[in-house]
């Protein structure tokens, strides 16, 4: 197990080189520059002028690269253009916020998603699964922003059970993080939910299926230990693969749900910076986030190992 | 010497306060009142910034020597008197006593020379002091401006709030430009707390001094108090959340409420519906060095065809007034010079000119971006007039920052930027035409070289001694602009706020102003 941690996070390195290099070409070929934005609507091409020379953009790119690359070996992400403050600071602001959504969120699309898709498959074909199945589809087809709004209007302006927007740290206050995260996340989860769902209920049917689950009921034991240890623990492997990837997008595609409630995270202030080409953010942002993902997808790894005895990493 | 306190004086178009009613007293005070803004804040360090979403905050922490009140009048803010000596090169300013800043130290010359020192040096509109030899502070209630050169316009330029020089501890006099991310000014709020993207919070500043020669809160000065305990300026990008938020009582003011959304607004007793006449000017450039609209009779034509009713209505979604020029009709610089190239939709008129232009179906590409709806909405329609008269109108769609870079950067690729001037015309007819000339000349004249017709009236609005000549200067300006087809102003943009019941003394101003408003209970 551990040769296999150091040769993912080995692995890593390079991965992260490719990204910062894509991520750098990417952002410069983008024509505008966050001059523009800093200016505001009614600057004049002098304010413009100014403040692109205040900020060094106009230094050659080939420049702009090479003090990018010899900050990055020393540590240093660099400054946002836009907000001022070094990335790495900014960047640990935001993320305690998005990955304490992006945990709400993933339990609630756990939680749904594996007890809805548990239930579809041991009543299949009845109208408890179709049921299930439609509830699936409308979360994956719904598009969370206007899932979102619906849900301002129900639980914010009419019932007035939660507020409309805004945030409230988890560590300041956990009642007030509560309220003010349940609608982004739930707007979050449900179409993931609706996804694992869809997943869990295939896995599963084709799990009950098989000849070891025949067994293990001729053999007298209770369906609950059927479900839960010899079915459920079999059909987690591909689960896990999908999880994995729920948890990247949950991290990723928390941009447009930010945005609406206004939870000032990870996915608003890249976004910001994209539009507004703060290139450092975006440089330093994204290199954060890809080791963030390149995390999930070794712990997902290692997951496997734990779930599967067979699969032998270490040894192969 | 000419001696200013707060005298109106014609020549310089300093405003007075006139009233001599008691000064203002909060009904009530107290209270957390939580603004919805449109618009995310990327800083506070407001000498850098001339956006509106920094402006909105930031001016109610900081203060500057001298403002502007209600009507677009320069006043004196932190000065308590001005004078002008008869050289007309020198500028004397004695500051208001007992002013401290937010850490609580006393404000000095000494903190009013760092703040121009700064300024000078990362002011985003450092252009201001081009014509100033030096500063100084003979004594620490004084502060002395040498001019290189006599500059009439000068008090309208250190007045301007387009990005002010706002007065900071002299401790900060170093701080590299976009770095200042502890604001500490002299105003009736202090900051708390900001997080980007999400709420900037500011406190009452209990040692706040309001300036006693006025009665009243007038523009971005005047006299001043913090009623309320805390001000919560929350981001709230989304408008269906604005107005959510406006619903439920979260938010107790917002900005930009969204124009399907007010006739259910306006049903609710529990809140009051707000427009901001004048927000901006609604606008295209043409770019003069691109056929086919480098021809003026092109232009004319392009003028000609266009029916502002329409353009403005589906630019604002109905919130709108016709508005020749480029200031607003409540503005003392207001004229109407030009107006017979304004609004003609004349098809025939459009043909003529074509044809004597020898126009052969070339493309007139107009520029404009999705980020702000009013602008594609505007050359939506205006491509549909174009071709209605025959007019080869193709639309270029990218987003803002490309779009402008594009304007700034290159004279190919594009006949029309779409735009919106707003703090420009709100200061004034002199900041509005700086669009029109060098290094900014937005429309594009060929090789970087002005129109030498353009260069000479704008020495007049710069140089003539009086108001009344340089104004007369101004509507000289506008009628060229608009007769050589050098922008088209399309109208003027309204703005709509909101606010909850239970507020008082909030009023539509270019910045949300937070002294003198209070929350009832």
């Amino acid at each position: 197990m551990g040769r296999v941690l150091v040769q993912r996070l080995g692995s890593a390195l390079p991965i992260m080189l490719i990204v910062s290099l894509i991520t750098f070409g990417m952002i410069h070929m983008i024509p505008g520059d966050p001059a523009i934005a800093i200016a505001g609507i009614s600057a004049t091409a002098e304010q413009i002028a100014n403040i692109r020379h205040d900020l060094g953009l106009d230094q050659p790119v080939l420049t702009q690269l090479w003090r990018w690359y010899a900050n990055l070996l020393t540590g240093d992400l660099g400054r946002s253009l836009l907000l001022g403050q070094p990335v790495v600071h900014v960047m640990m602001q935001r993320l305690p916020v998005t990955l304490a959504l992006s945990a709400y969120a993933l339990v609630l699309t756990l939680t749904i998603g594996l007890v809805s898709g548990i239930v579809a498959a041991l009543k299949q074909n009845t109208w408890i699964d179709q049921a299930t199945m439609v509830f699936a589809m409308l979360g994956i087809s719904l598009p969370n922003f206007y899932l979102g709004l619906l849900m301002i209007i129900l639980f914010a302006v009419d019932l007035g059970w939660l507020p409309t927007g805004g945030y409230v740290a988890l560590s300041k206050d956990p009642l007030g993080w509560l309220a003010t995260s349940t609608m982004p996340a739930i707007s979050l989860a449900l179409l993931l939910a609706g996804l694992l769902a869809r997943i869990t209920r295939s896995t599963m049917l084709e799990v009950l299926r098989q000849d070891y689950i025949r067994t293990a009921r001729a053999k007298g034991l209770p369906n609950h230990r059927v479900v839960l240890k010899h079915a459920l623990a079999n059909a987690l492997i591909p689960i896990t693969t999908v999880v994995g990837i729920i948890i990247s997008l949950l991290i990723s595609g928390s941009v447009v749900t930010e945005t609406l409630f206004s939870i000032p995270g990870v996915g608003q202030l890249l976004t910001q910076a994209v539009l507004n080409r703060d290139y450092p953010m975006v440089q330093g942002g994204l290199l954060i986030t890809t080791a963030l993902l390149v995390l999930v997808n070794i712990l997902v790894d290692v997951c496997y190992a734990l779930l599967d005895p067979r699969v032998r990493y270490d040894g192969a | 010497m000419r001696r200013y306190s707060f005298m109106l004086l014609a020549g310089l178009g300093l405003a007075v306060p006139v009233a001599h009613a008691a000064p203002f007293k909060c009904p009530t005070t107290g209270g957390d009142f939580v603004f919805g803004q449109e618009a995310n804040i990327n800083t506070l360090d407001q000498m850098t910034s001339s956006t509106i979403s920094t402006r909105n905050i930031a001016m109610n922490i900081y203060e500057t020597l001298m403002t502007r009140d209600d009507n677009n009048h320069p006043i004196l803010e932190l000065a308590a008197s001005m004078e002008e000596a008869p050289d007309r090169l020198t500028y004397t300013f004695k500051l208001r006593p007992n002013i401290h800043f937010h850490n609580g130290k006393p404000m000095t010359s000494a903190d009013v020379v760092a703040s121009f020192d700064r300024y000078s040096k990362v002011g985003n509109q450092r252009s201001t002091l081009d014509n100033v030899k030096s500063w100084d502070a003979p004594d620490a209630s004084t502060f002395v401006i040498h001019m290189k050169v006599v500059q009439p316009t000068f008090i309208e330029a250190l007045s301007s709030f387009s990005v002010p020089i706002v007065i900071i501890p002299s401790e900060n006099r170093d701080v590299a430009a976009q770095q200042l991310t502890n604001p500490i000014g002299t105003g009736p709020f202090q900051l708390v707390e900001s997080v980007p993207g999400s709420f900037v919070k500011l406190k009452r500043y209990d040692a706040y001094q309001p300036n006693t020669s006025f009665e009243n809160r007038t523009g971005f000065g005047g006299y001043k108090v913090a009623c309320l305990d805390t001000v919560t300026f929350r981001i709230v990008t989304e408008p269906g959340a604005r107005v959510a938020g406006l619903k439920t009582g979260e938010l107790h003011a917002v900005e930009d409420l969204p124009t399907k959304s007010l006739p259910d607004l306006k049903k609710d007793p529990k809140i009051t519906i707000l427009p901001l006449n004048n927000w901006w000017i609604q606008i295209a450039d043409p770019n003069t060095s691109a056929p086919p609209t480098d021809n003026l009779l092109v232009r004319k034509a392009i003028q000609a065809a266009l029916d502002m009713d329409e353009i403005m209505d589906a630019a604002s979604d109905g919130n709108y007034r016709l508005n020749v020029g480029f200031q607003y009709p409540n503005q003392p610089s207001y004229t109407d010079a030009g107006k017979e190239t304004y609004n003609l939709h004349n098809a025939d008129l459009a043909k003529k000119y074509l044809t004597e232009a020898g126009y052969k179906g070339e493309p007139v590409i107009l520029m404009t971006n999705k980020d702000y709806p009013s602008m594609y909405n505007a050359a939506l329609v205006m491509q549909q007039q174009l071709q209605a008269v025959g007019i080869n109108a193709q639309m270029k769609v990218v987003d803002w920052p490309t779009s402008v870079q594009l304007m700034l950067n290159t004279t190919e690729g594009w006949n029309f930027h779409f735009t919106g001037w707003g703090t420009q015309p709100a200061l004034g007819a002199l900041a509005t035409m700086q669009f029109l000339v060098q290094p900014n000349a937005t429309y594009k004249p060929k090789g970087g070289v002005d129109d030498p017709e353009v260069l000479a009236i704008w020495k007049e609005m710069n140089d003539l001694p009086t108001a009344e000549g340089r104004q007369a200067a101004f509507a000289k300006m506008q009628k060229l602009v608009l007769e050589k087809v050098y922008a088209i102003p399309f109208g003027s943009y309204t703005k709509v706020q909101g606010t909850r019941a239970n507020v008082g003394g909030f009023a539509p101003f270019r910045i949300p102003r937070m002294s003198n408003v209070w929350l009832t209970r």
